[in-house]
């Protein structure tokens, strides 16, 4: 348990030699940006209609918070995303992601109850999906956001079978 | 899991099968004293008595004419290795539970239910949030039989169906242990709740005391709160009496307990997920420890513990537990389970429990060790491990530390806090590793 490996050059990249890791699609970035924009937008309208109604300097204020929070979190995202990855091994898929926590999941693929992808309007319109993989326990996180809709079904494909193949659920 | 249930093949000309008769009343008995709990006195001295009877009586018809049409309406059967449940008047249901799936079956025996000699059958399924379909009521001979006969279905392999009426065999069990009442009213009484009574007591004299009034309310609002405080512990013993352990020929747990409801719990050894032990506090003194034990199904029953049945051993000292565990997950000796502690740099995030966090990995088991009051130790078995998760939060960063979560079906993962950042990718390296050798290369069901 104790014995000391290859040291890890990174918390986000265990086992660098063994594992074959891939990145989702850059362009969950430009969604992920649009819904915060979006966000931002909706706050925004909130505040300026507070303000037009009770000019006060607090409304300004919190307008500026808003935006500047938006542009930390949008630069985090970019970050974020390249952070996210999943590798699929054989026996198990590997999900890593997060930056101020991060979290790296190992699901074995014989323990799969089920396998969800799902696709928002924003996802679709350009041409994502996500693949999340769930088990009988509840704590098991194994989400893959932005993937293109035909890596996401393969991936699909490749866990159900490998599920069947190895099925015991329990 | 909502099915329309397909022709019944020849093969099994099963018939469907009504609950007891006496059901309505018992379910309609449970409504109409909620129903007179919320009506509460006050309703009863404004209305006067007549009126109070006749809206309890109108009431409690209507009650049992609803019970009646449930009654009438639900009806299960078994077909292969399905349970096949169906109910409801106008939104009719019918549910297939697979029984391969099936984790636990429990015999509940509320007070009113021990008076007519009825059972109610609760099946733990995986994936349900709760227990799925609890079928109430049935005779406890017809409840024990199907229970058996659900078991044996759910054990075996596809194979000929048992005869629908088959008699099971009185089985000769393996008395495993019995908890003495004495042991169990003295823990209770050996907990925080039962330490403040006396205090309670002291503060409420005093006030009276000082003060000089002894009004009404002040009493009966003090009773009560003392009521409530002193409820969790009055419900565990009542809950936990008689606590009985045994082995049936089949290895499989059968736990019984219960005073004002009994229960009666057939675990199979292989739907254990883990282990759970606790040293309370205030339980050193006499040595004394707590077993939890953790099915699938289970833990995703929101709220109150006292509907969980989840006990392995209410209390108990070390030898039995000992025993037990071993008994429980074979090969597993709770008095040698090593444990390492954390890295010394842990202690910017644990200045006092330092000492008593830990994990280690043994043949069989995931240990890990927690707590500076009220000791834990939790016991996953590889086996039954559902994913790896390690986890690295910006304070453990700074620390290069980071958490290894082991998952199991029943809600408690085993946690390794604050190891050594390459530790922790060796331990969850080495927990999939494991899990995956103790899977085996192909499905075996024992």
């Amino acid at each position: 348990m104790t014995e000391s490996r290859a040291p890890a050059v990174d918390a986000l990249e265990p086992w660098p030699d063994t594992v074959d890791w891939r990145p989702v699609s850059p362009k969950l970035i430009t969604v992920e940006l649009i819904t915060r924009v979006l966000w931002v937008v909706v706050l925004l309208a909130g505040l300026g209609v507070g303000y037009a109604f009770t000019p006060h300097w607090g409304w300004p204020t919190g307008m500026g918070v808003v935006v500047l929070y938006a542009i930390w979190r949008s630069i985090v995202t970019v970050r974020a995303v390249h952070a996210w990855g999943y590798a699929e091994r054989d026996q198990d898929l590997l999900v890593r992601h997060g930056l101020l926590v991060r979290r790296l999941s190992i699901v074995p693929y014989a323990r799969m109850q089920y396998v969800d992808v799902t696709a928002g309007p924003l996802e679709r319109a350009f041409g994502l999906a996500t693949v999340q993989l769930h088990t009988a326990a509840a704590a098991s996180d194994a989400r893959v956001p932005g993937l293109p809709p035909g890596e996401a079904a393969r991936l699909r494909d490749r866990l159900t079978t490998l599920g069947e193949d190895r099925a015991e659920g329990l | 899991m909502t099915t329309t249930p397909p022709p019944l093949t020849a093969a099994e000309p099963e018939p469907r099968r009504r609950l007891h008769p006496l059901s309505p009343i018992l379910h309609g008995a449970k409504s109409i004293a909620v129903v007179v709990a919320a009506l509460s006195w006050q309703t009863l001295s404004q209305v006067g008595l007549e009126r109070f009877a006749l809206v309890v009586l109108i009431l409690a018809a209507g009650v049992v004419v609803f019970s009646l049409i449930g009654w009438l309406t639900t009806g299960y059967q078994v077909v292969g290795r399905e349970l096949r449940i169906s109910d409801g008047l106008i939104w009719r249901r019918n549910r297939a539970i697979p029984l391969e799936r099936l984790q636990a079956v429990e015999l509940r025996r509320p007070l009113l239910a021990q008076l007519t000699g009825l059972a109610e059958l609760r099946l733990e399924v995986v994936g349900g949030g709760k227990t799925e379909a609890p079928l109430a009521y049935l005779t406890v001979r017809e409840a024990a039989a199907l229970r058996e006969r659900l078991l044996s279905l759910a054990g075996r392999a596809a194979a000929v169906p048992l005869p629908a009426d088959a008699v099971p065999v009185p089985t000769l069990e393996q008395p495993l242990l019995r908890v003495r009442n004495r042991d169990l009213v003295i823990s209770q009484l050996l907990t925080p709740q039962a330490f403040f009574l006396p205090v309670g007591v002291a503060f409420v004299i005093m006030q009276f005391v000082l003060e000089g009034s002894w009004t009404f309310v002040g009493i009966a609002s003090t009773f009560t709160a003392m009521a409530g405080v002193l409820l969790q512990p009055v419900r565990r013993v009542l809950q936990d009496w008689d606590f009985r352990l045994a082995r049936d020929p089949g290895g499989r747990l059968v736990v019984r307990y219960g005073l004002l409801e009994t229960r009666s719990q057939v675990v199979p050894l292989h739907r254990v997920q883990s282990v759970g032990v606790t040293w309370p506090l205030l339980w050193r003194g006499q040595h004394w420890l707590h077993l939890r034990l953790d099915v699938a199904g289970y833990a995703g029953e929101p709220g109150a513990d006292s509907k969980r049945s989840d006990r392995l051993l209410p209390v108990g000292d070390l030898p039995t537990a000992r025993a037990l565990v071993h008994d429980v997950l074979p090969g597993v000796d709770l008095a040698a389970l090593a444990t390492s502690p954390p890295p010394a740099r842990a202690r910017w995030l644990h200045p006092f429990a330092l000492r008593y966090l830990g994990a280690g990995l043994t043949d069989e088991v995931f240990v890990s060790r927690w707590g500076l009051l009220t000791r834990e130790m939790n016991l996953v078995p590889y086996a039954r491990l559902q994913s790896v998760r390690v986890v690295q939060g910006p304070l453990q960063r700074w620390l290069r530390l980071a958490t290894v979560y082991a998952d199991t079906a029943g809600g408690r993962s085993g946690q390794a806090r604050d190891r050594d950042l390459h530790e922790a990718w060796a331990l969850a390296e080495q927990l999939a590793d494991r899990a995956r050798q103790a899977r085996g290369p192909a499905p075996v069901r024992p």
